[in-house]
C-alpha cells in the first residue's frame, strides 16, 4: 500500500460514512453489468459480489507468489469490505479488506488490505497488498526450510503426475511439490486474471525435477487451471526455481487456444511441451 | 430399453415386485411376450417387449406406479434355429408366431444379468459412501436399494444417452397416483464427482429416514421424490476412463472435431443467448438446438409427462452456492422474494452442521450469465421451487474434492434439501 499507516486508518473511518451516503442515494442496480458511474467516485461493492471476490483472489495470487513460501500459502476467507473506483483512461481500481485462511489447514491466517487495479488495456492487474500474520512467521520459515531440506536430500529427480489424483488424494511425499506448484501457479493466475475472468489451480498434471548444481530447486510442471466463467481447463507449462528466502522464479506458457482439439486420449499435455525445454536453464 | 437406431431391437423387462393394487397389464398377448407369465396378483412377471409396444407399456407402468426393471436391455432376435429347450418359458402360447431366440444367447444374457447382480457389495449397508464410485457400481447400488426396499423405491428408465446407456431415475413413493413430486438430479456435469456421490448418499438417507425422520415421513406421505443420480452417464464414464475433467455430454456431430454439449446450456430457456457458446469445442457449447442432447430431452419428456412436479433441484459443484432462476436474463422471477427467503433458510440449515458458508441469489447475479440452463426451463414450466446447488468447495480442490469430504458435504446439503422439500409440501400449488 502506498499510503502510510496513518492515512490508511483515516480512510477506513471515512468509509462507512461514504458507504451510507451512497447506498441512500442510489437504487440497487437491476443489471448485471456495472452502470456508467462518474469517474473518480469510489462506490461501495457488495463484499460477496463477483467483482469484489474476484479482486480479492487476484490480490491473494499476487501475495502467494511474492511470499514464495509453500508453508505460508493463503486462501481467501471472506471479503469484509469492498469499494471500486473508475479511473478514466486507466481502468478500475478495487479497494478490499478480506480475511484469509491457511491454504491447507483452513485455520484463520489473518486479514489483508489490498488494492487491485484492472487496467483498461490488456495487462496484468496491479496489486498492492498487506496482510496481518496470525501464524508465527519464524515458524513458517522453519517449515519452508524443512521442506527444502527434504527435497534437496533426494538423489534422484522427483517426478509425479495427477496431483491431486482423481479422488482428491495427494501423496504426502509430493505435498511440498504440490504446494510449490500452487505458489508458482499464483503467478500465472495473477497475470491472466481480469475483472471478468478468474482462475483456480485444479491439478498438477505432471511434475519433473531438473537437478541443479547450485542450491536452488527447479521443477518443470504441467498445470491445469480452471477458468471461470468460461469453465475451460487451461493447460500451462511452468518452470519454477525456488530457494527459501528468495523470490520465486517462474516462466510459463499456457495453451492460448482454449478450444483445443479433443483426441480421445486426454488433452491436457500442453502443446508448448517442447518450447520450455529449449530455453536456457539458468534464468 | 428404448434403443436408438431402430434395428428392431427387443428388450426384456422383468417385474419382480408386484403391486396388488395394479394386478394386471392391459396389453393383449400378441403385443407382449410373457416369459414368466402372470400367475395371479402379487406374482412377478417377466416380459419380452416388442419394440412397438415399448413406449405404451412404459407409459402405462409409470403412470400406474408399477415398478419394473430392465434385466436384459436388448435381446437379439434371430430368424430361426431350434430353441426348443426354452420353449416352455415363452408365454403367450397357441397361435402366436414369435421369433425364437437362440439358447446360447439367452444363456449369455442371463449370465451377464447374474454377474451384474453379484457386484460387491451385497447390500446398501455394506456400500462405501465415503469413496467415489464408477457407473457400474452406482447402477448396482441402485438395484440393491430397489431390491431391499420394494415398497418404497423403484427404478425408472427415462431414456438413453448418445452412447446408448440407460438413464435411470429412482422413484421414492409411498403410493398414490401421480402425486406432487420433488425432482433432484446430480451429475449433469460429469466432472463434478461429489454430486453423484452425494446423490447416492441421499438415496440411502431417504430409505433410512423415511420412518425415523418426521419431516421426511410427512413429505413422503404426500409427495414422491425422483432422484437421477447419474444424469450424464457417458460423460461420467469418460471421466473415469479418459479425462477426469470432462464436463459435457459425449455427442458427436459431423462437421466438428470436438465432442459434447454442455447439458446445462441445452435447455429451451433463453437458448442461444449470451452465457453459452456456439463453438462446439467450448465447455459451454449450447448444442445445435435446444434439447438436442438425449440426456436433456429425457428429463424434459419426463417432466412434461409427469405434469405434477412441484420442486426441481439440480446439483452441481463447486463454489458453495444456492441459486434460483434466472441465469439467462436479469429480469427477476415473479417469485423472487419467496425463493430468496427460502434459499436463505436452506443455506442457514446447511451451515448449521459444519459451518460451511454458502452464498445465495439468482444465477445471473450470483455466479454468471448462463443461457439455456436447467432451472430456468423448469421454472418457466411452472415449477416454482427450482434451485441449483453448487456444492463444496470454493476452489482449493475444486472438482478433485477429497473423498473424506463426500459424507459431510452430503449431510449438510441434505439439511438444505429438506428445508426446500418441507416448504414445497407446506405450500403446494
Amino acid at each position: 500500500m502506498k499510503r502510510s499507516k496513518g492515512s490508511a486508518t483515516h480512510r477506513h473511518r471515512a468509509l462507512p460514512v461514504l458507504l451510507l451516503l451512497l447506498s441512500a442515494q442510489l437504487p440497487r442496480p437491476a443489471v448485471a453489468e456495472q452502470p456508467p458511474w462518474a469517474p473518480g467516485v469510489e462506490r461501495a461493492l457488495d463484499p460477496s459480489s463477483r467483482l469484489a471476490v474476484g479482486a480479492a483472489r487476484v490480490a491473494l495470487h499476487n501475495y502467494n507468489f511474492h511470499a514464495a513460501s509453500p508453508s505460508g500459502l493463503r486462501a481467501l476467507g471472506q471479503v469484509r469490505k469492498a469499494t471500486v473506483k473508475s479511473i478514466p483512461g486507466v481502468g478500475q481500481k478495487c479497494y478490499l479488506q478480506f480475511t484469509t485462511e491457511d491454504y491447507r489447514s483452513r485455520e484463520n491466517a489473518g486479514s489483508c488490505l489490498a488494492t487491485v487495479l484492472y487496467p483498461k488495456k490488456k495487462s496484468p492487474p496491479a496489486v498492492n497488498i498487506k496482510c496481518i500474520n496470525t501464524k508465527d512467521q519464524k515458524q513458517i520459515q522453519e517449515e519452508d526450510n524443512r521442506l527444502y531440506q527434504k527435497l534437496k536430500r533426494q538423489t534422484k529427480p522427483i517426478t509425479g503426475s495427477n496431483i491431486p489424483d482423481s479422488f482428491g488424494n495427494i501423496e504426502p511425499a509430493l505435498e511440498p511439490v504440490w504446494a510449490l506448484a500452487v505458489a508458482g501457479s499464483s503467478y500465472m493466475m495473477w497475470e491472466k486474471s481480469t475483472e471478468k475472468v478468474g482462475y483456480f489451480m485444479t491439478q498438477v498434471k505432471s511434475v519433473k525435477q531438473w537437478m541443479r548444481k547450485d542450491d536452488s530447486l527447479e521443477f518443470d510442471y504441467v498445470i491445469l487451471l480452471h477458468e471461470m466463467p468460461t469453465q475451460e481447463m487451461i493447460s500451462c507449462h511452468m518452470r519454477l526455481i525456488w530457494l527459501p528466502g528468495h523470490p520465486l522464479k517462474v516462466k510459463y506458457t499456457c495453451d492460448s487456444e482454449n478450444h483445443r482439439l479433443e483426441d480421445g486420449s486426454g488433452m491436457e499435455s500442453g502443446s508448448a511441451a517442447g518450447i520450455i525445454r529449449e530455453r536456457e536453464e539458468n534464468f | 430399453m428404448m434403443s436408438r437406431g431402430g434395428r428392431g431391437e427387443v428388450p426384456w423387462v422383468d417385474n419382480p415386485r408386484p403391486d396388488p393394487a395394479h394386478p394386471h397389464l392391459i396389453f393383449s398377448p400378441s403385443q407382449l411376450d410373457f416369459w414368466l407369465a402372470p400367475r395371479g396378483t402379487g406374482d412377478p412377471v417377466d416380459v419380452r417387449v416388442p419394440f412397438p409396444s415399448l413406449q405404451p407399456l412404459k407409459a402405462h407402468l409409470e403412470a400406474n406406479g408399477i415398478p419394473y426393471s430392465i434385466m436384459i436391455e436388448d435381446v437379439q432376435v434371430s430368424g430361426g434355429g431350434g430353441s426348443g429347450g426354452r420353449g416352455s418359458r415363452h408365454g403367450g402360447g397357441g397361435g402366436l408366431t414369435l421369433p425364437r431366440v437362440p439358447q446360447a444367447l439367452v444363456d449369455r444374457e442371463q449370465m451377464q444379468m447374474l454377474r451384474r447382480r453379484r457386484v460387491l457389495p451385497l447390500s446398501t449397508d455394506a456400500f462405501d459412501y465415503s469413496s467415489y464410485h464408477n457407473l457400474d457400481e452406482i447402477y448396482a447400488f441402485m438395484d440393491l436399494l430397489v431390491a431391499e426396499n420394494p415398497n418404497l423405491v423403484s427404478k425408472l428408465e427415462i431414456g438413453r444417452t448418445t452412447e446408448n446407456r440407460p438413464l435411470y431415475v429412482l422413484k421414492f413413493s409411498k403410493g398414490g397416483t401421480n402425486r406432487p413430486a420433488i425432482w433432484i438430479d446430480t451429475g449433469i456435469h460429469s466432472r463434478e464427482w461429489v454430486t453423484h456421490a452425494s446423490g447416492v448418499w441421499f438415496a440411502k438417507k431417504i430409505v433410512q429416514d423415511q420412518e425415523k425422520d418426521e419431516g421426511l415421513a410427512s413429505i413422503l406421505d404426500q409427495m414422491d421424490i425422483f432422484l437421477e443420480i447419474v444424469t450424464n452417464p457417458d460423460g461420467f464414464v469418460f471421466t473415469h476412463t479418459t479425462n477426469r475433467m470432462w464436463r459435457k455430454t459425449r455427442s458427436k456431430r459431423s462437421g466438428s472435431l470436438c465432442v459434447g454439449v454442455d447439458p446445462n446450456r441445452n435447455w429451451d430457456a433463453g437458448f442461444g443467448g449470451s452465457g453459452s457458446s456456439s463453438n462446439p469445442c467450448s465447455e459451454t457449447y449450447r448444442g445445435p438446438y435446444a434439447d438436442s442432447e438425449p440426456e436433456v430431452e429425457a428429463i424434459v419428456n419426463f417432466v412434461k409427462n409427469h405434469g405434477n412436479i412441484k420442486a426441481f433441484i439440480s446439483i452441481h459443484s463447486y463454489s458453495q452456492l444456492l441459486l434460483y432462476p434466472y441465469g439467462y436474463t436479469t429480469t427477476p422471477v415473479p417469485d423472487k422474494e419467496e425463493l430468496h427467503q427460502l434459499a436463505k433458510e436452506a443455506v442457514a440449515a446447511l451451515s448449521s452442521l459444519y459451518g460451511t458458508t454458502y452464498k445465495y441469489g439468482s444465477i445471473i447475479s450470483t455466479i454468471y450469465q448462463a443461457s439455456g440452463g436447467t432451472i430456468d426451463w423448469t421454472y418457466n414450466q411452472g415449477i416454482k421451487y427450482s434451485f441449483t446447488f453448487e456444492l463444496r468447495d470454493t476452489g482449493r480442490y475444486g472438482f478433485l474434492l477429497p473423498a473424506s469430504q463426500i459424507v459431510p458435504t452430503a449431510q449438510e446439503t441434505w439439511l438444505a434439501l429438506k428445508v426446500i422439500m418441507r416448504h414445497t409440501r407446506e405450500h403446494l400449488y
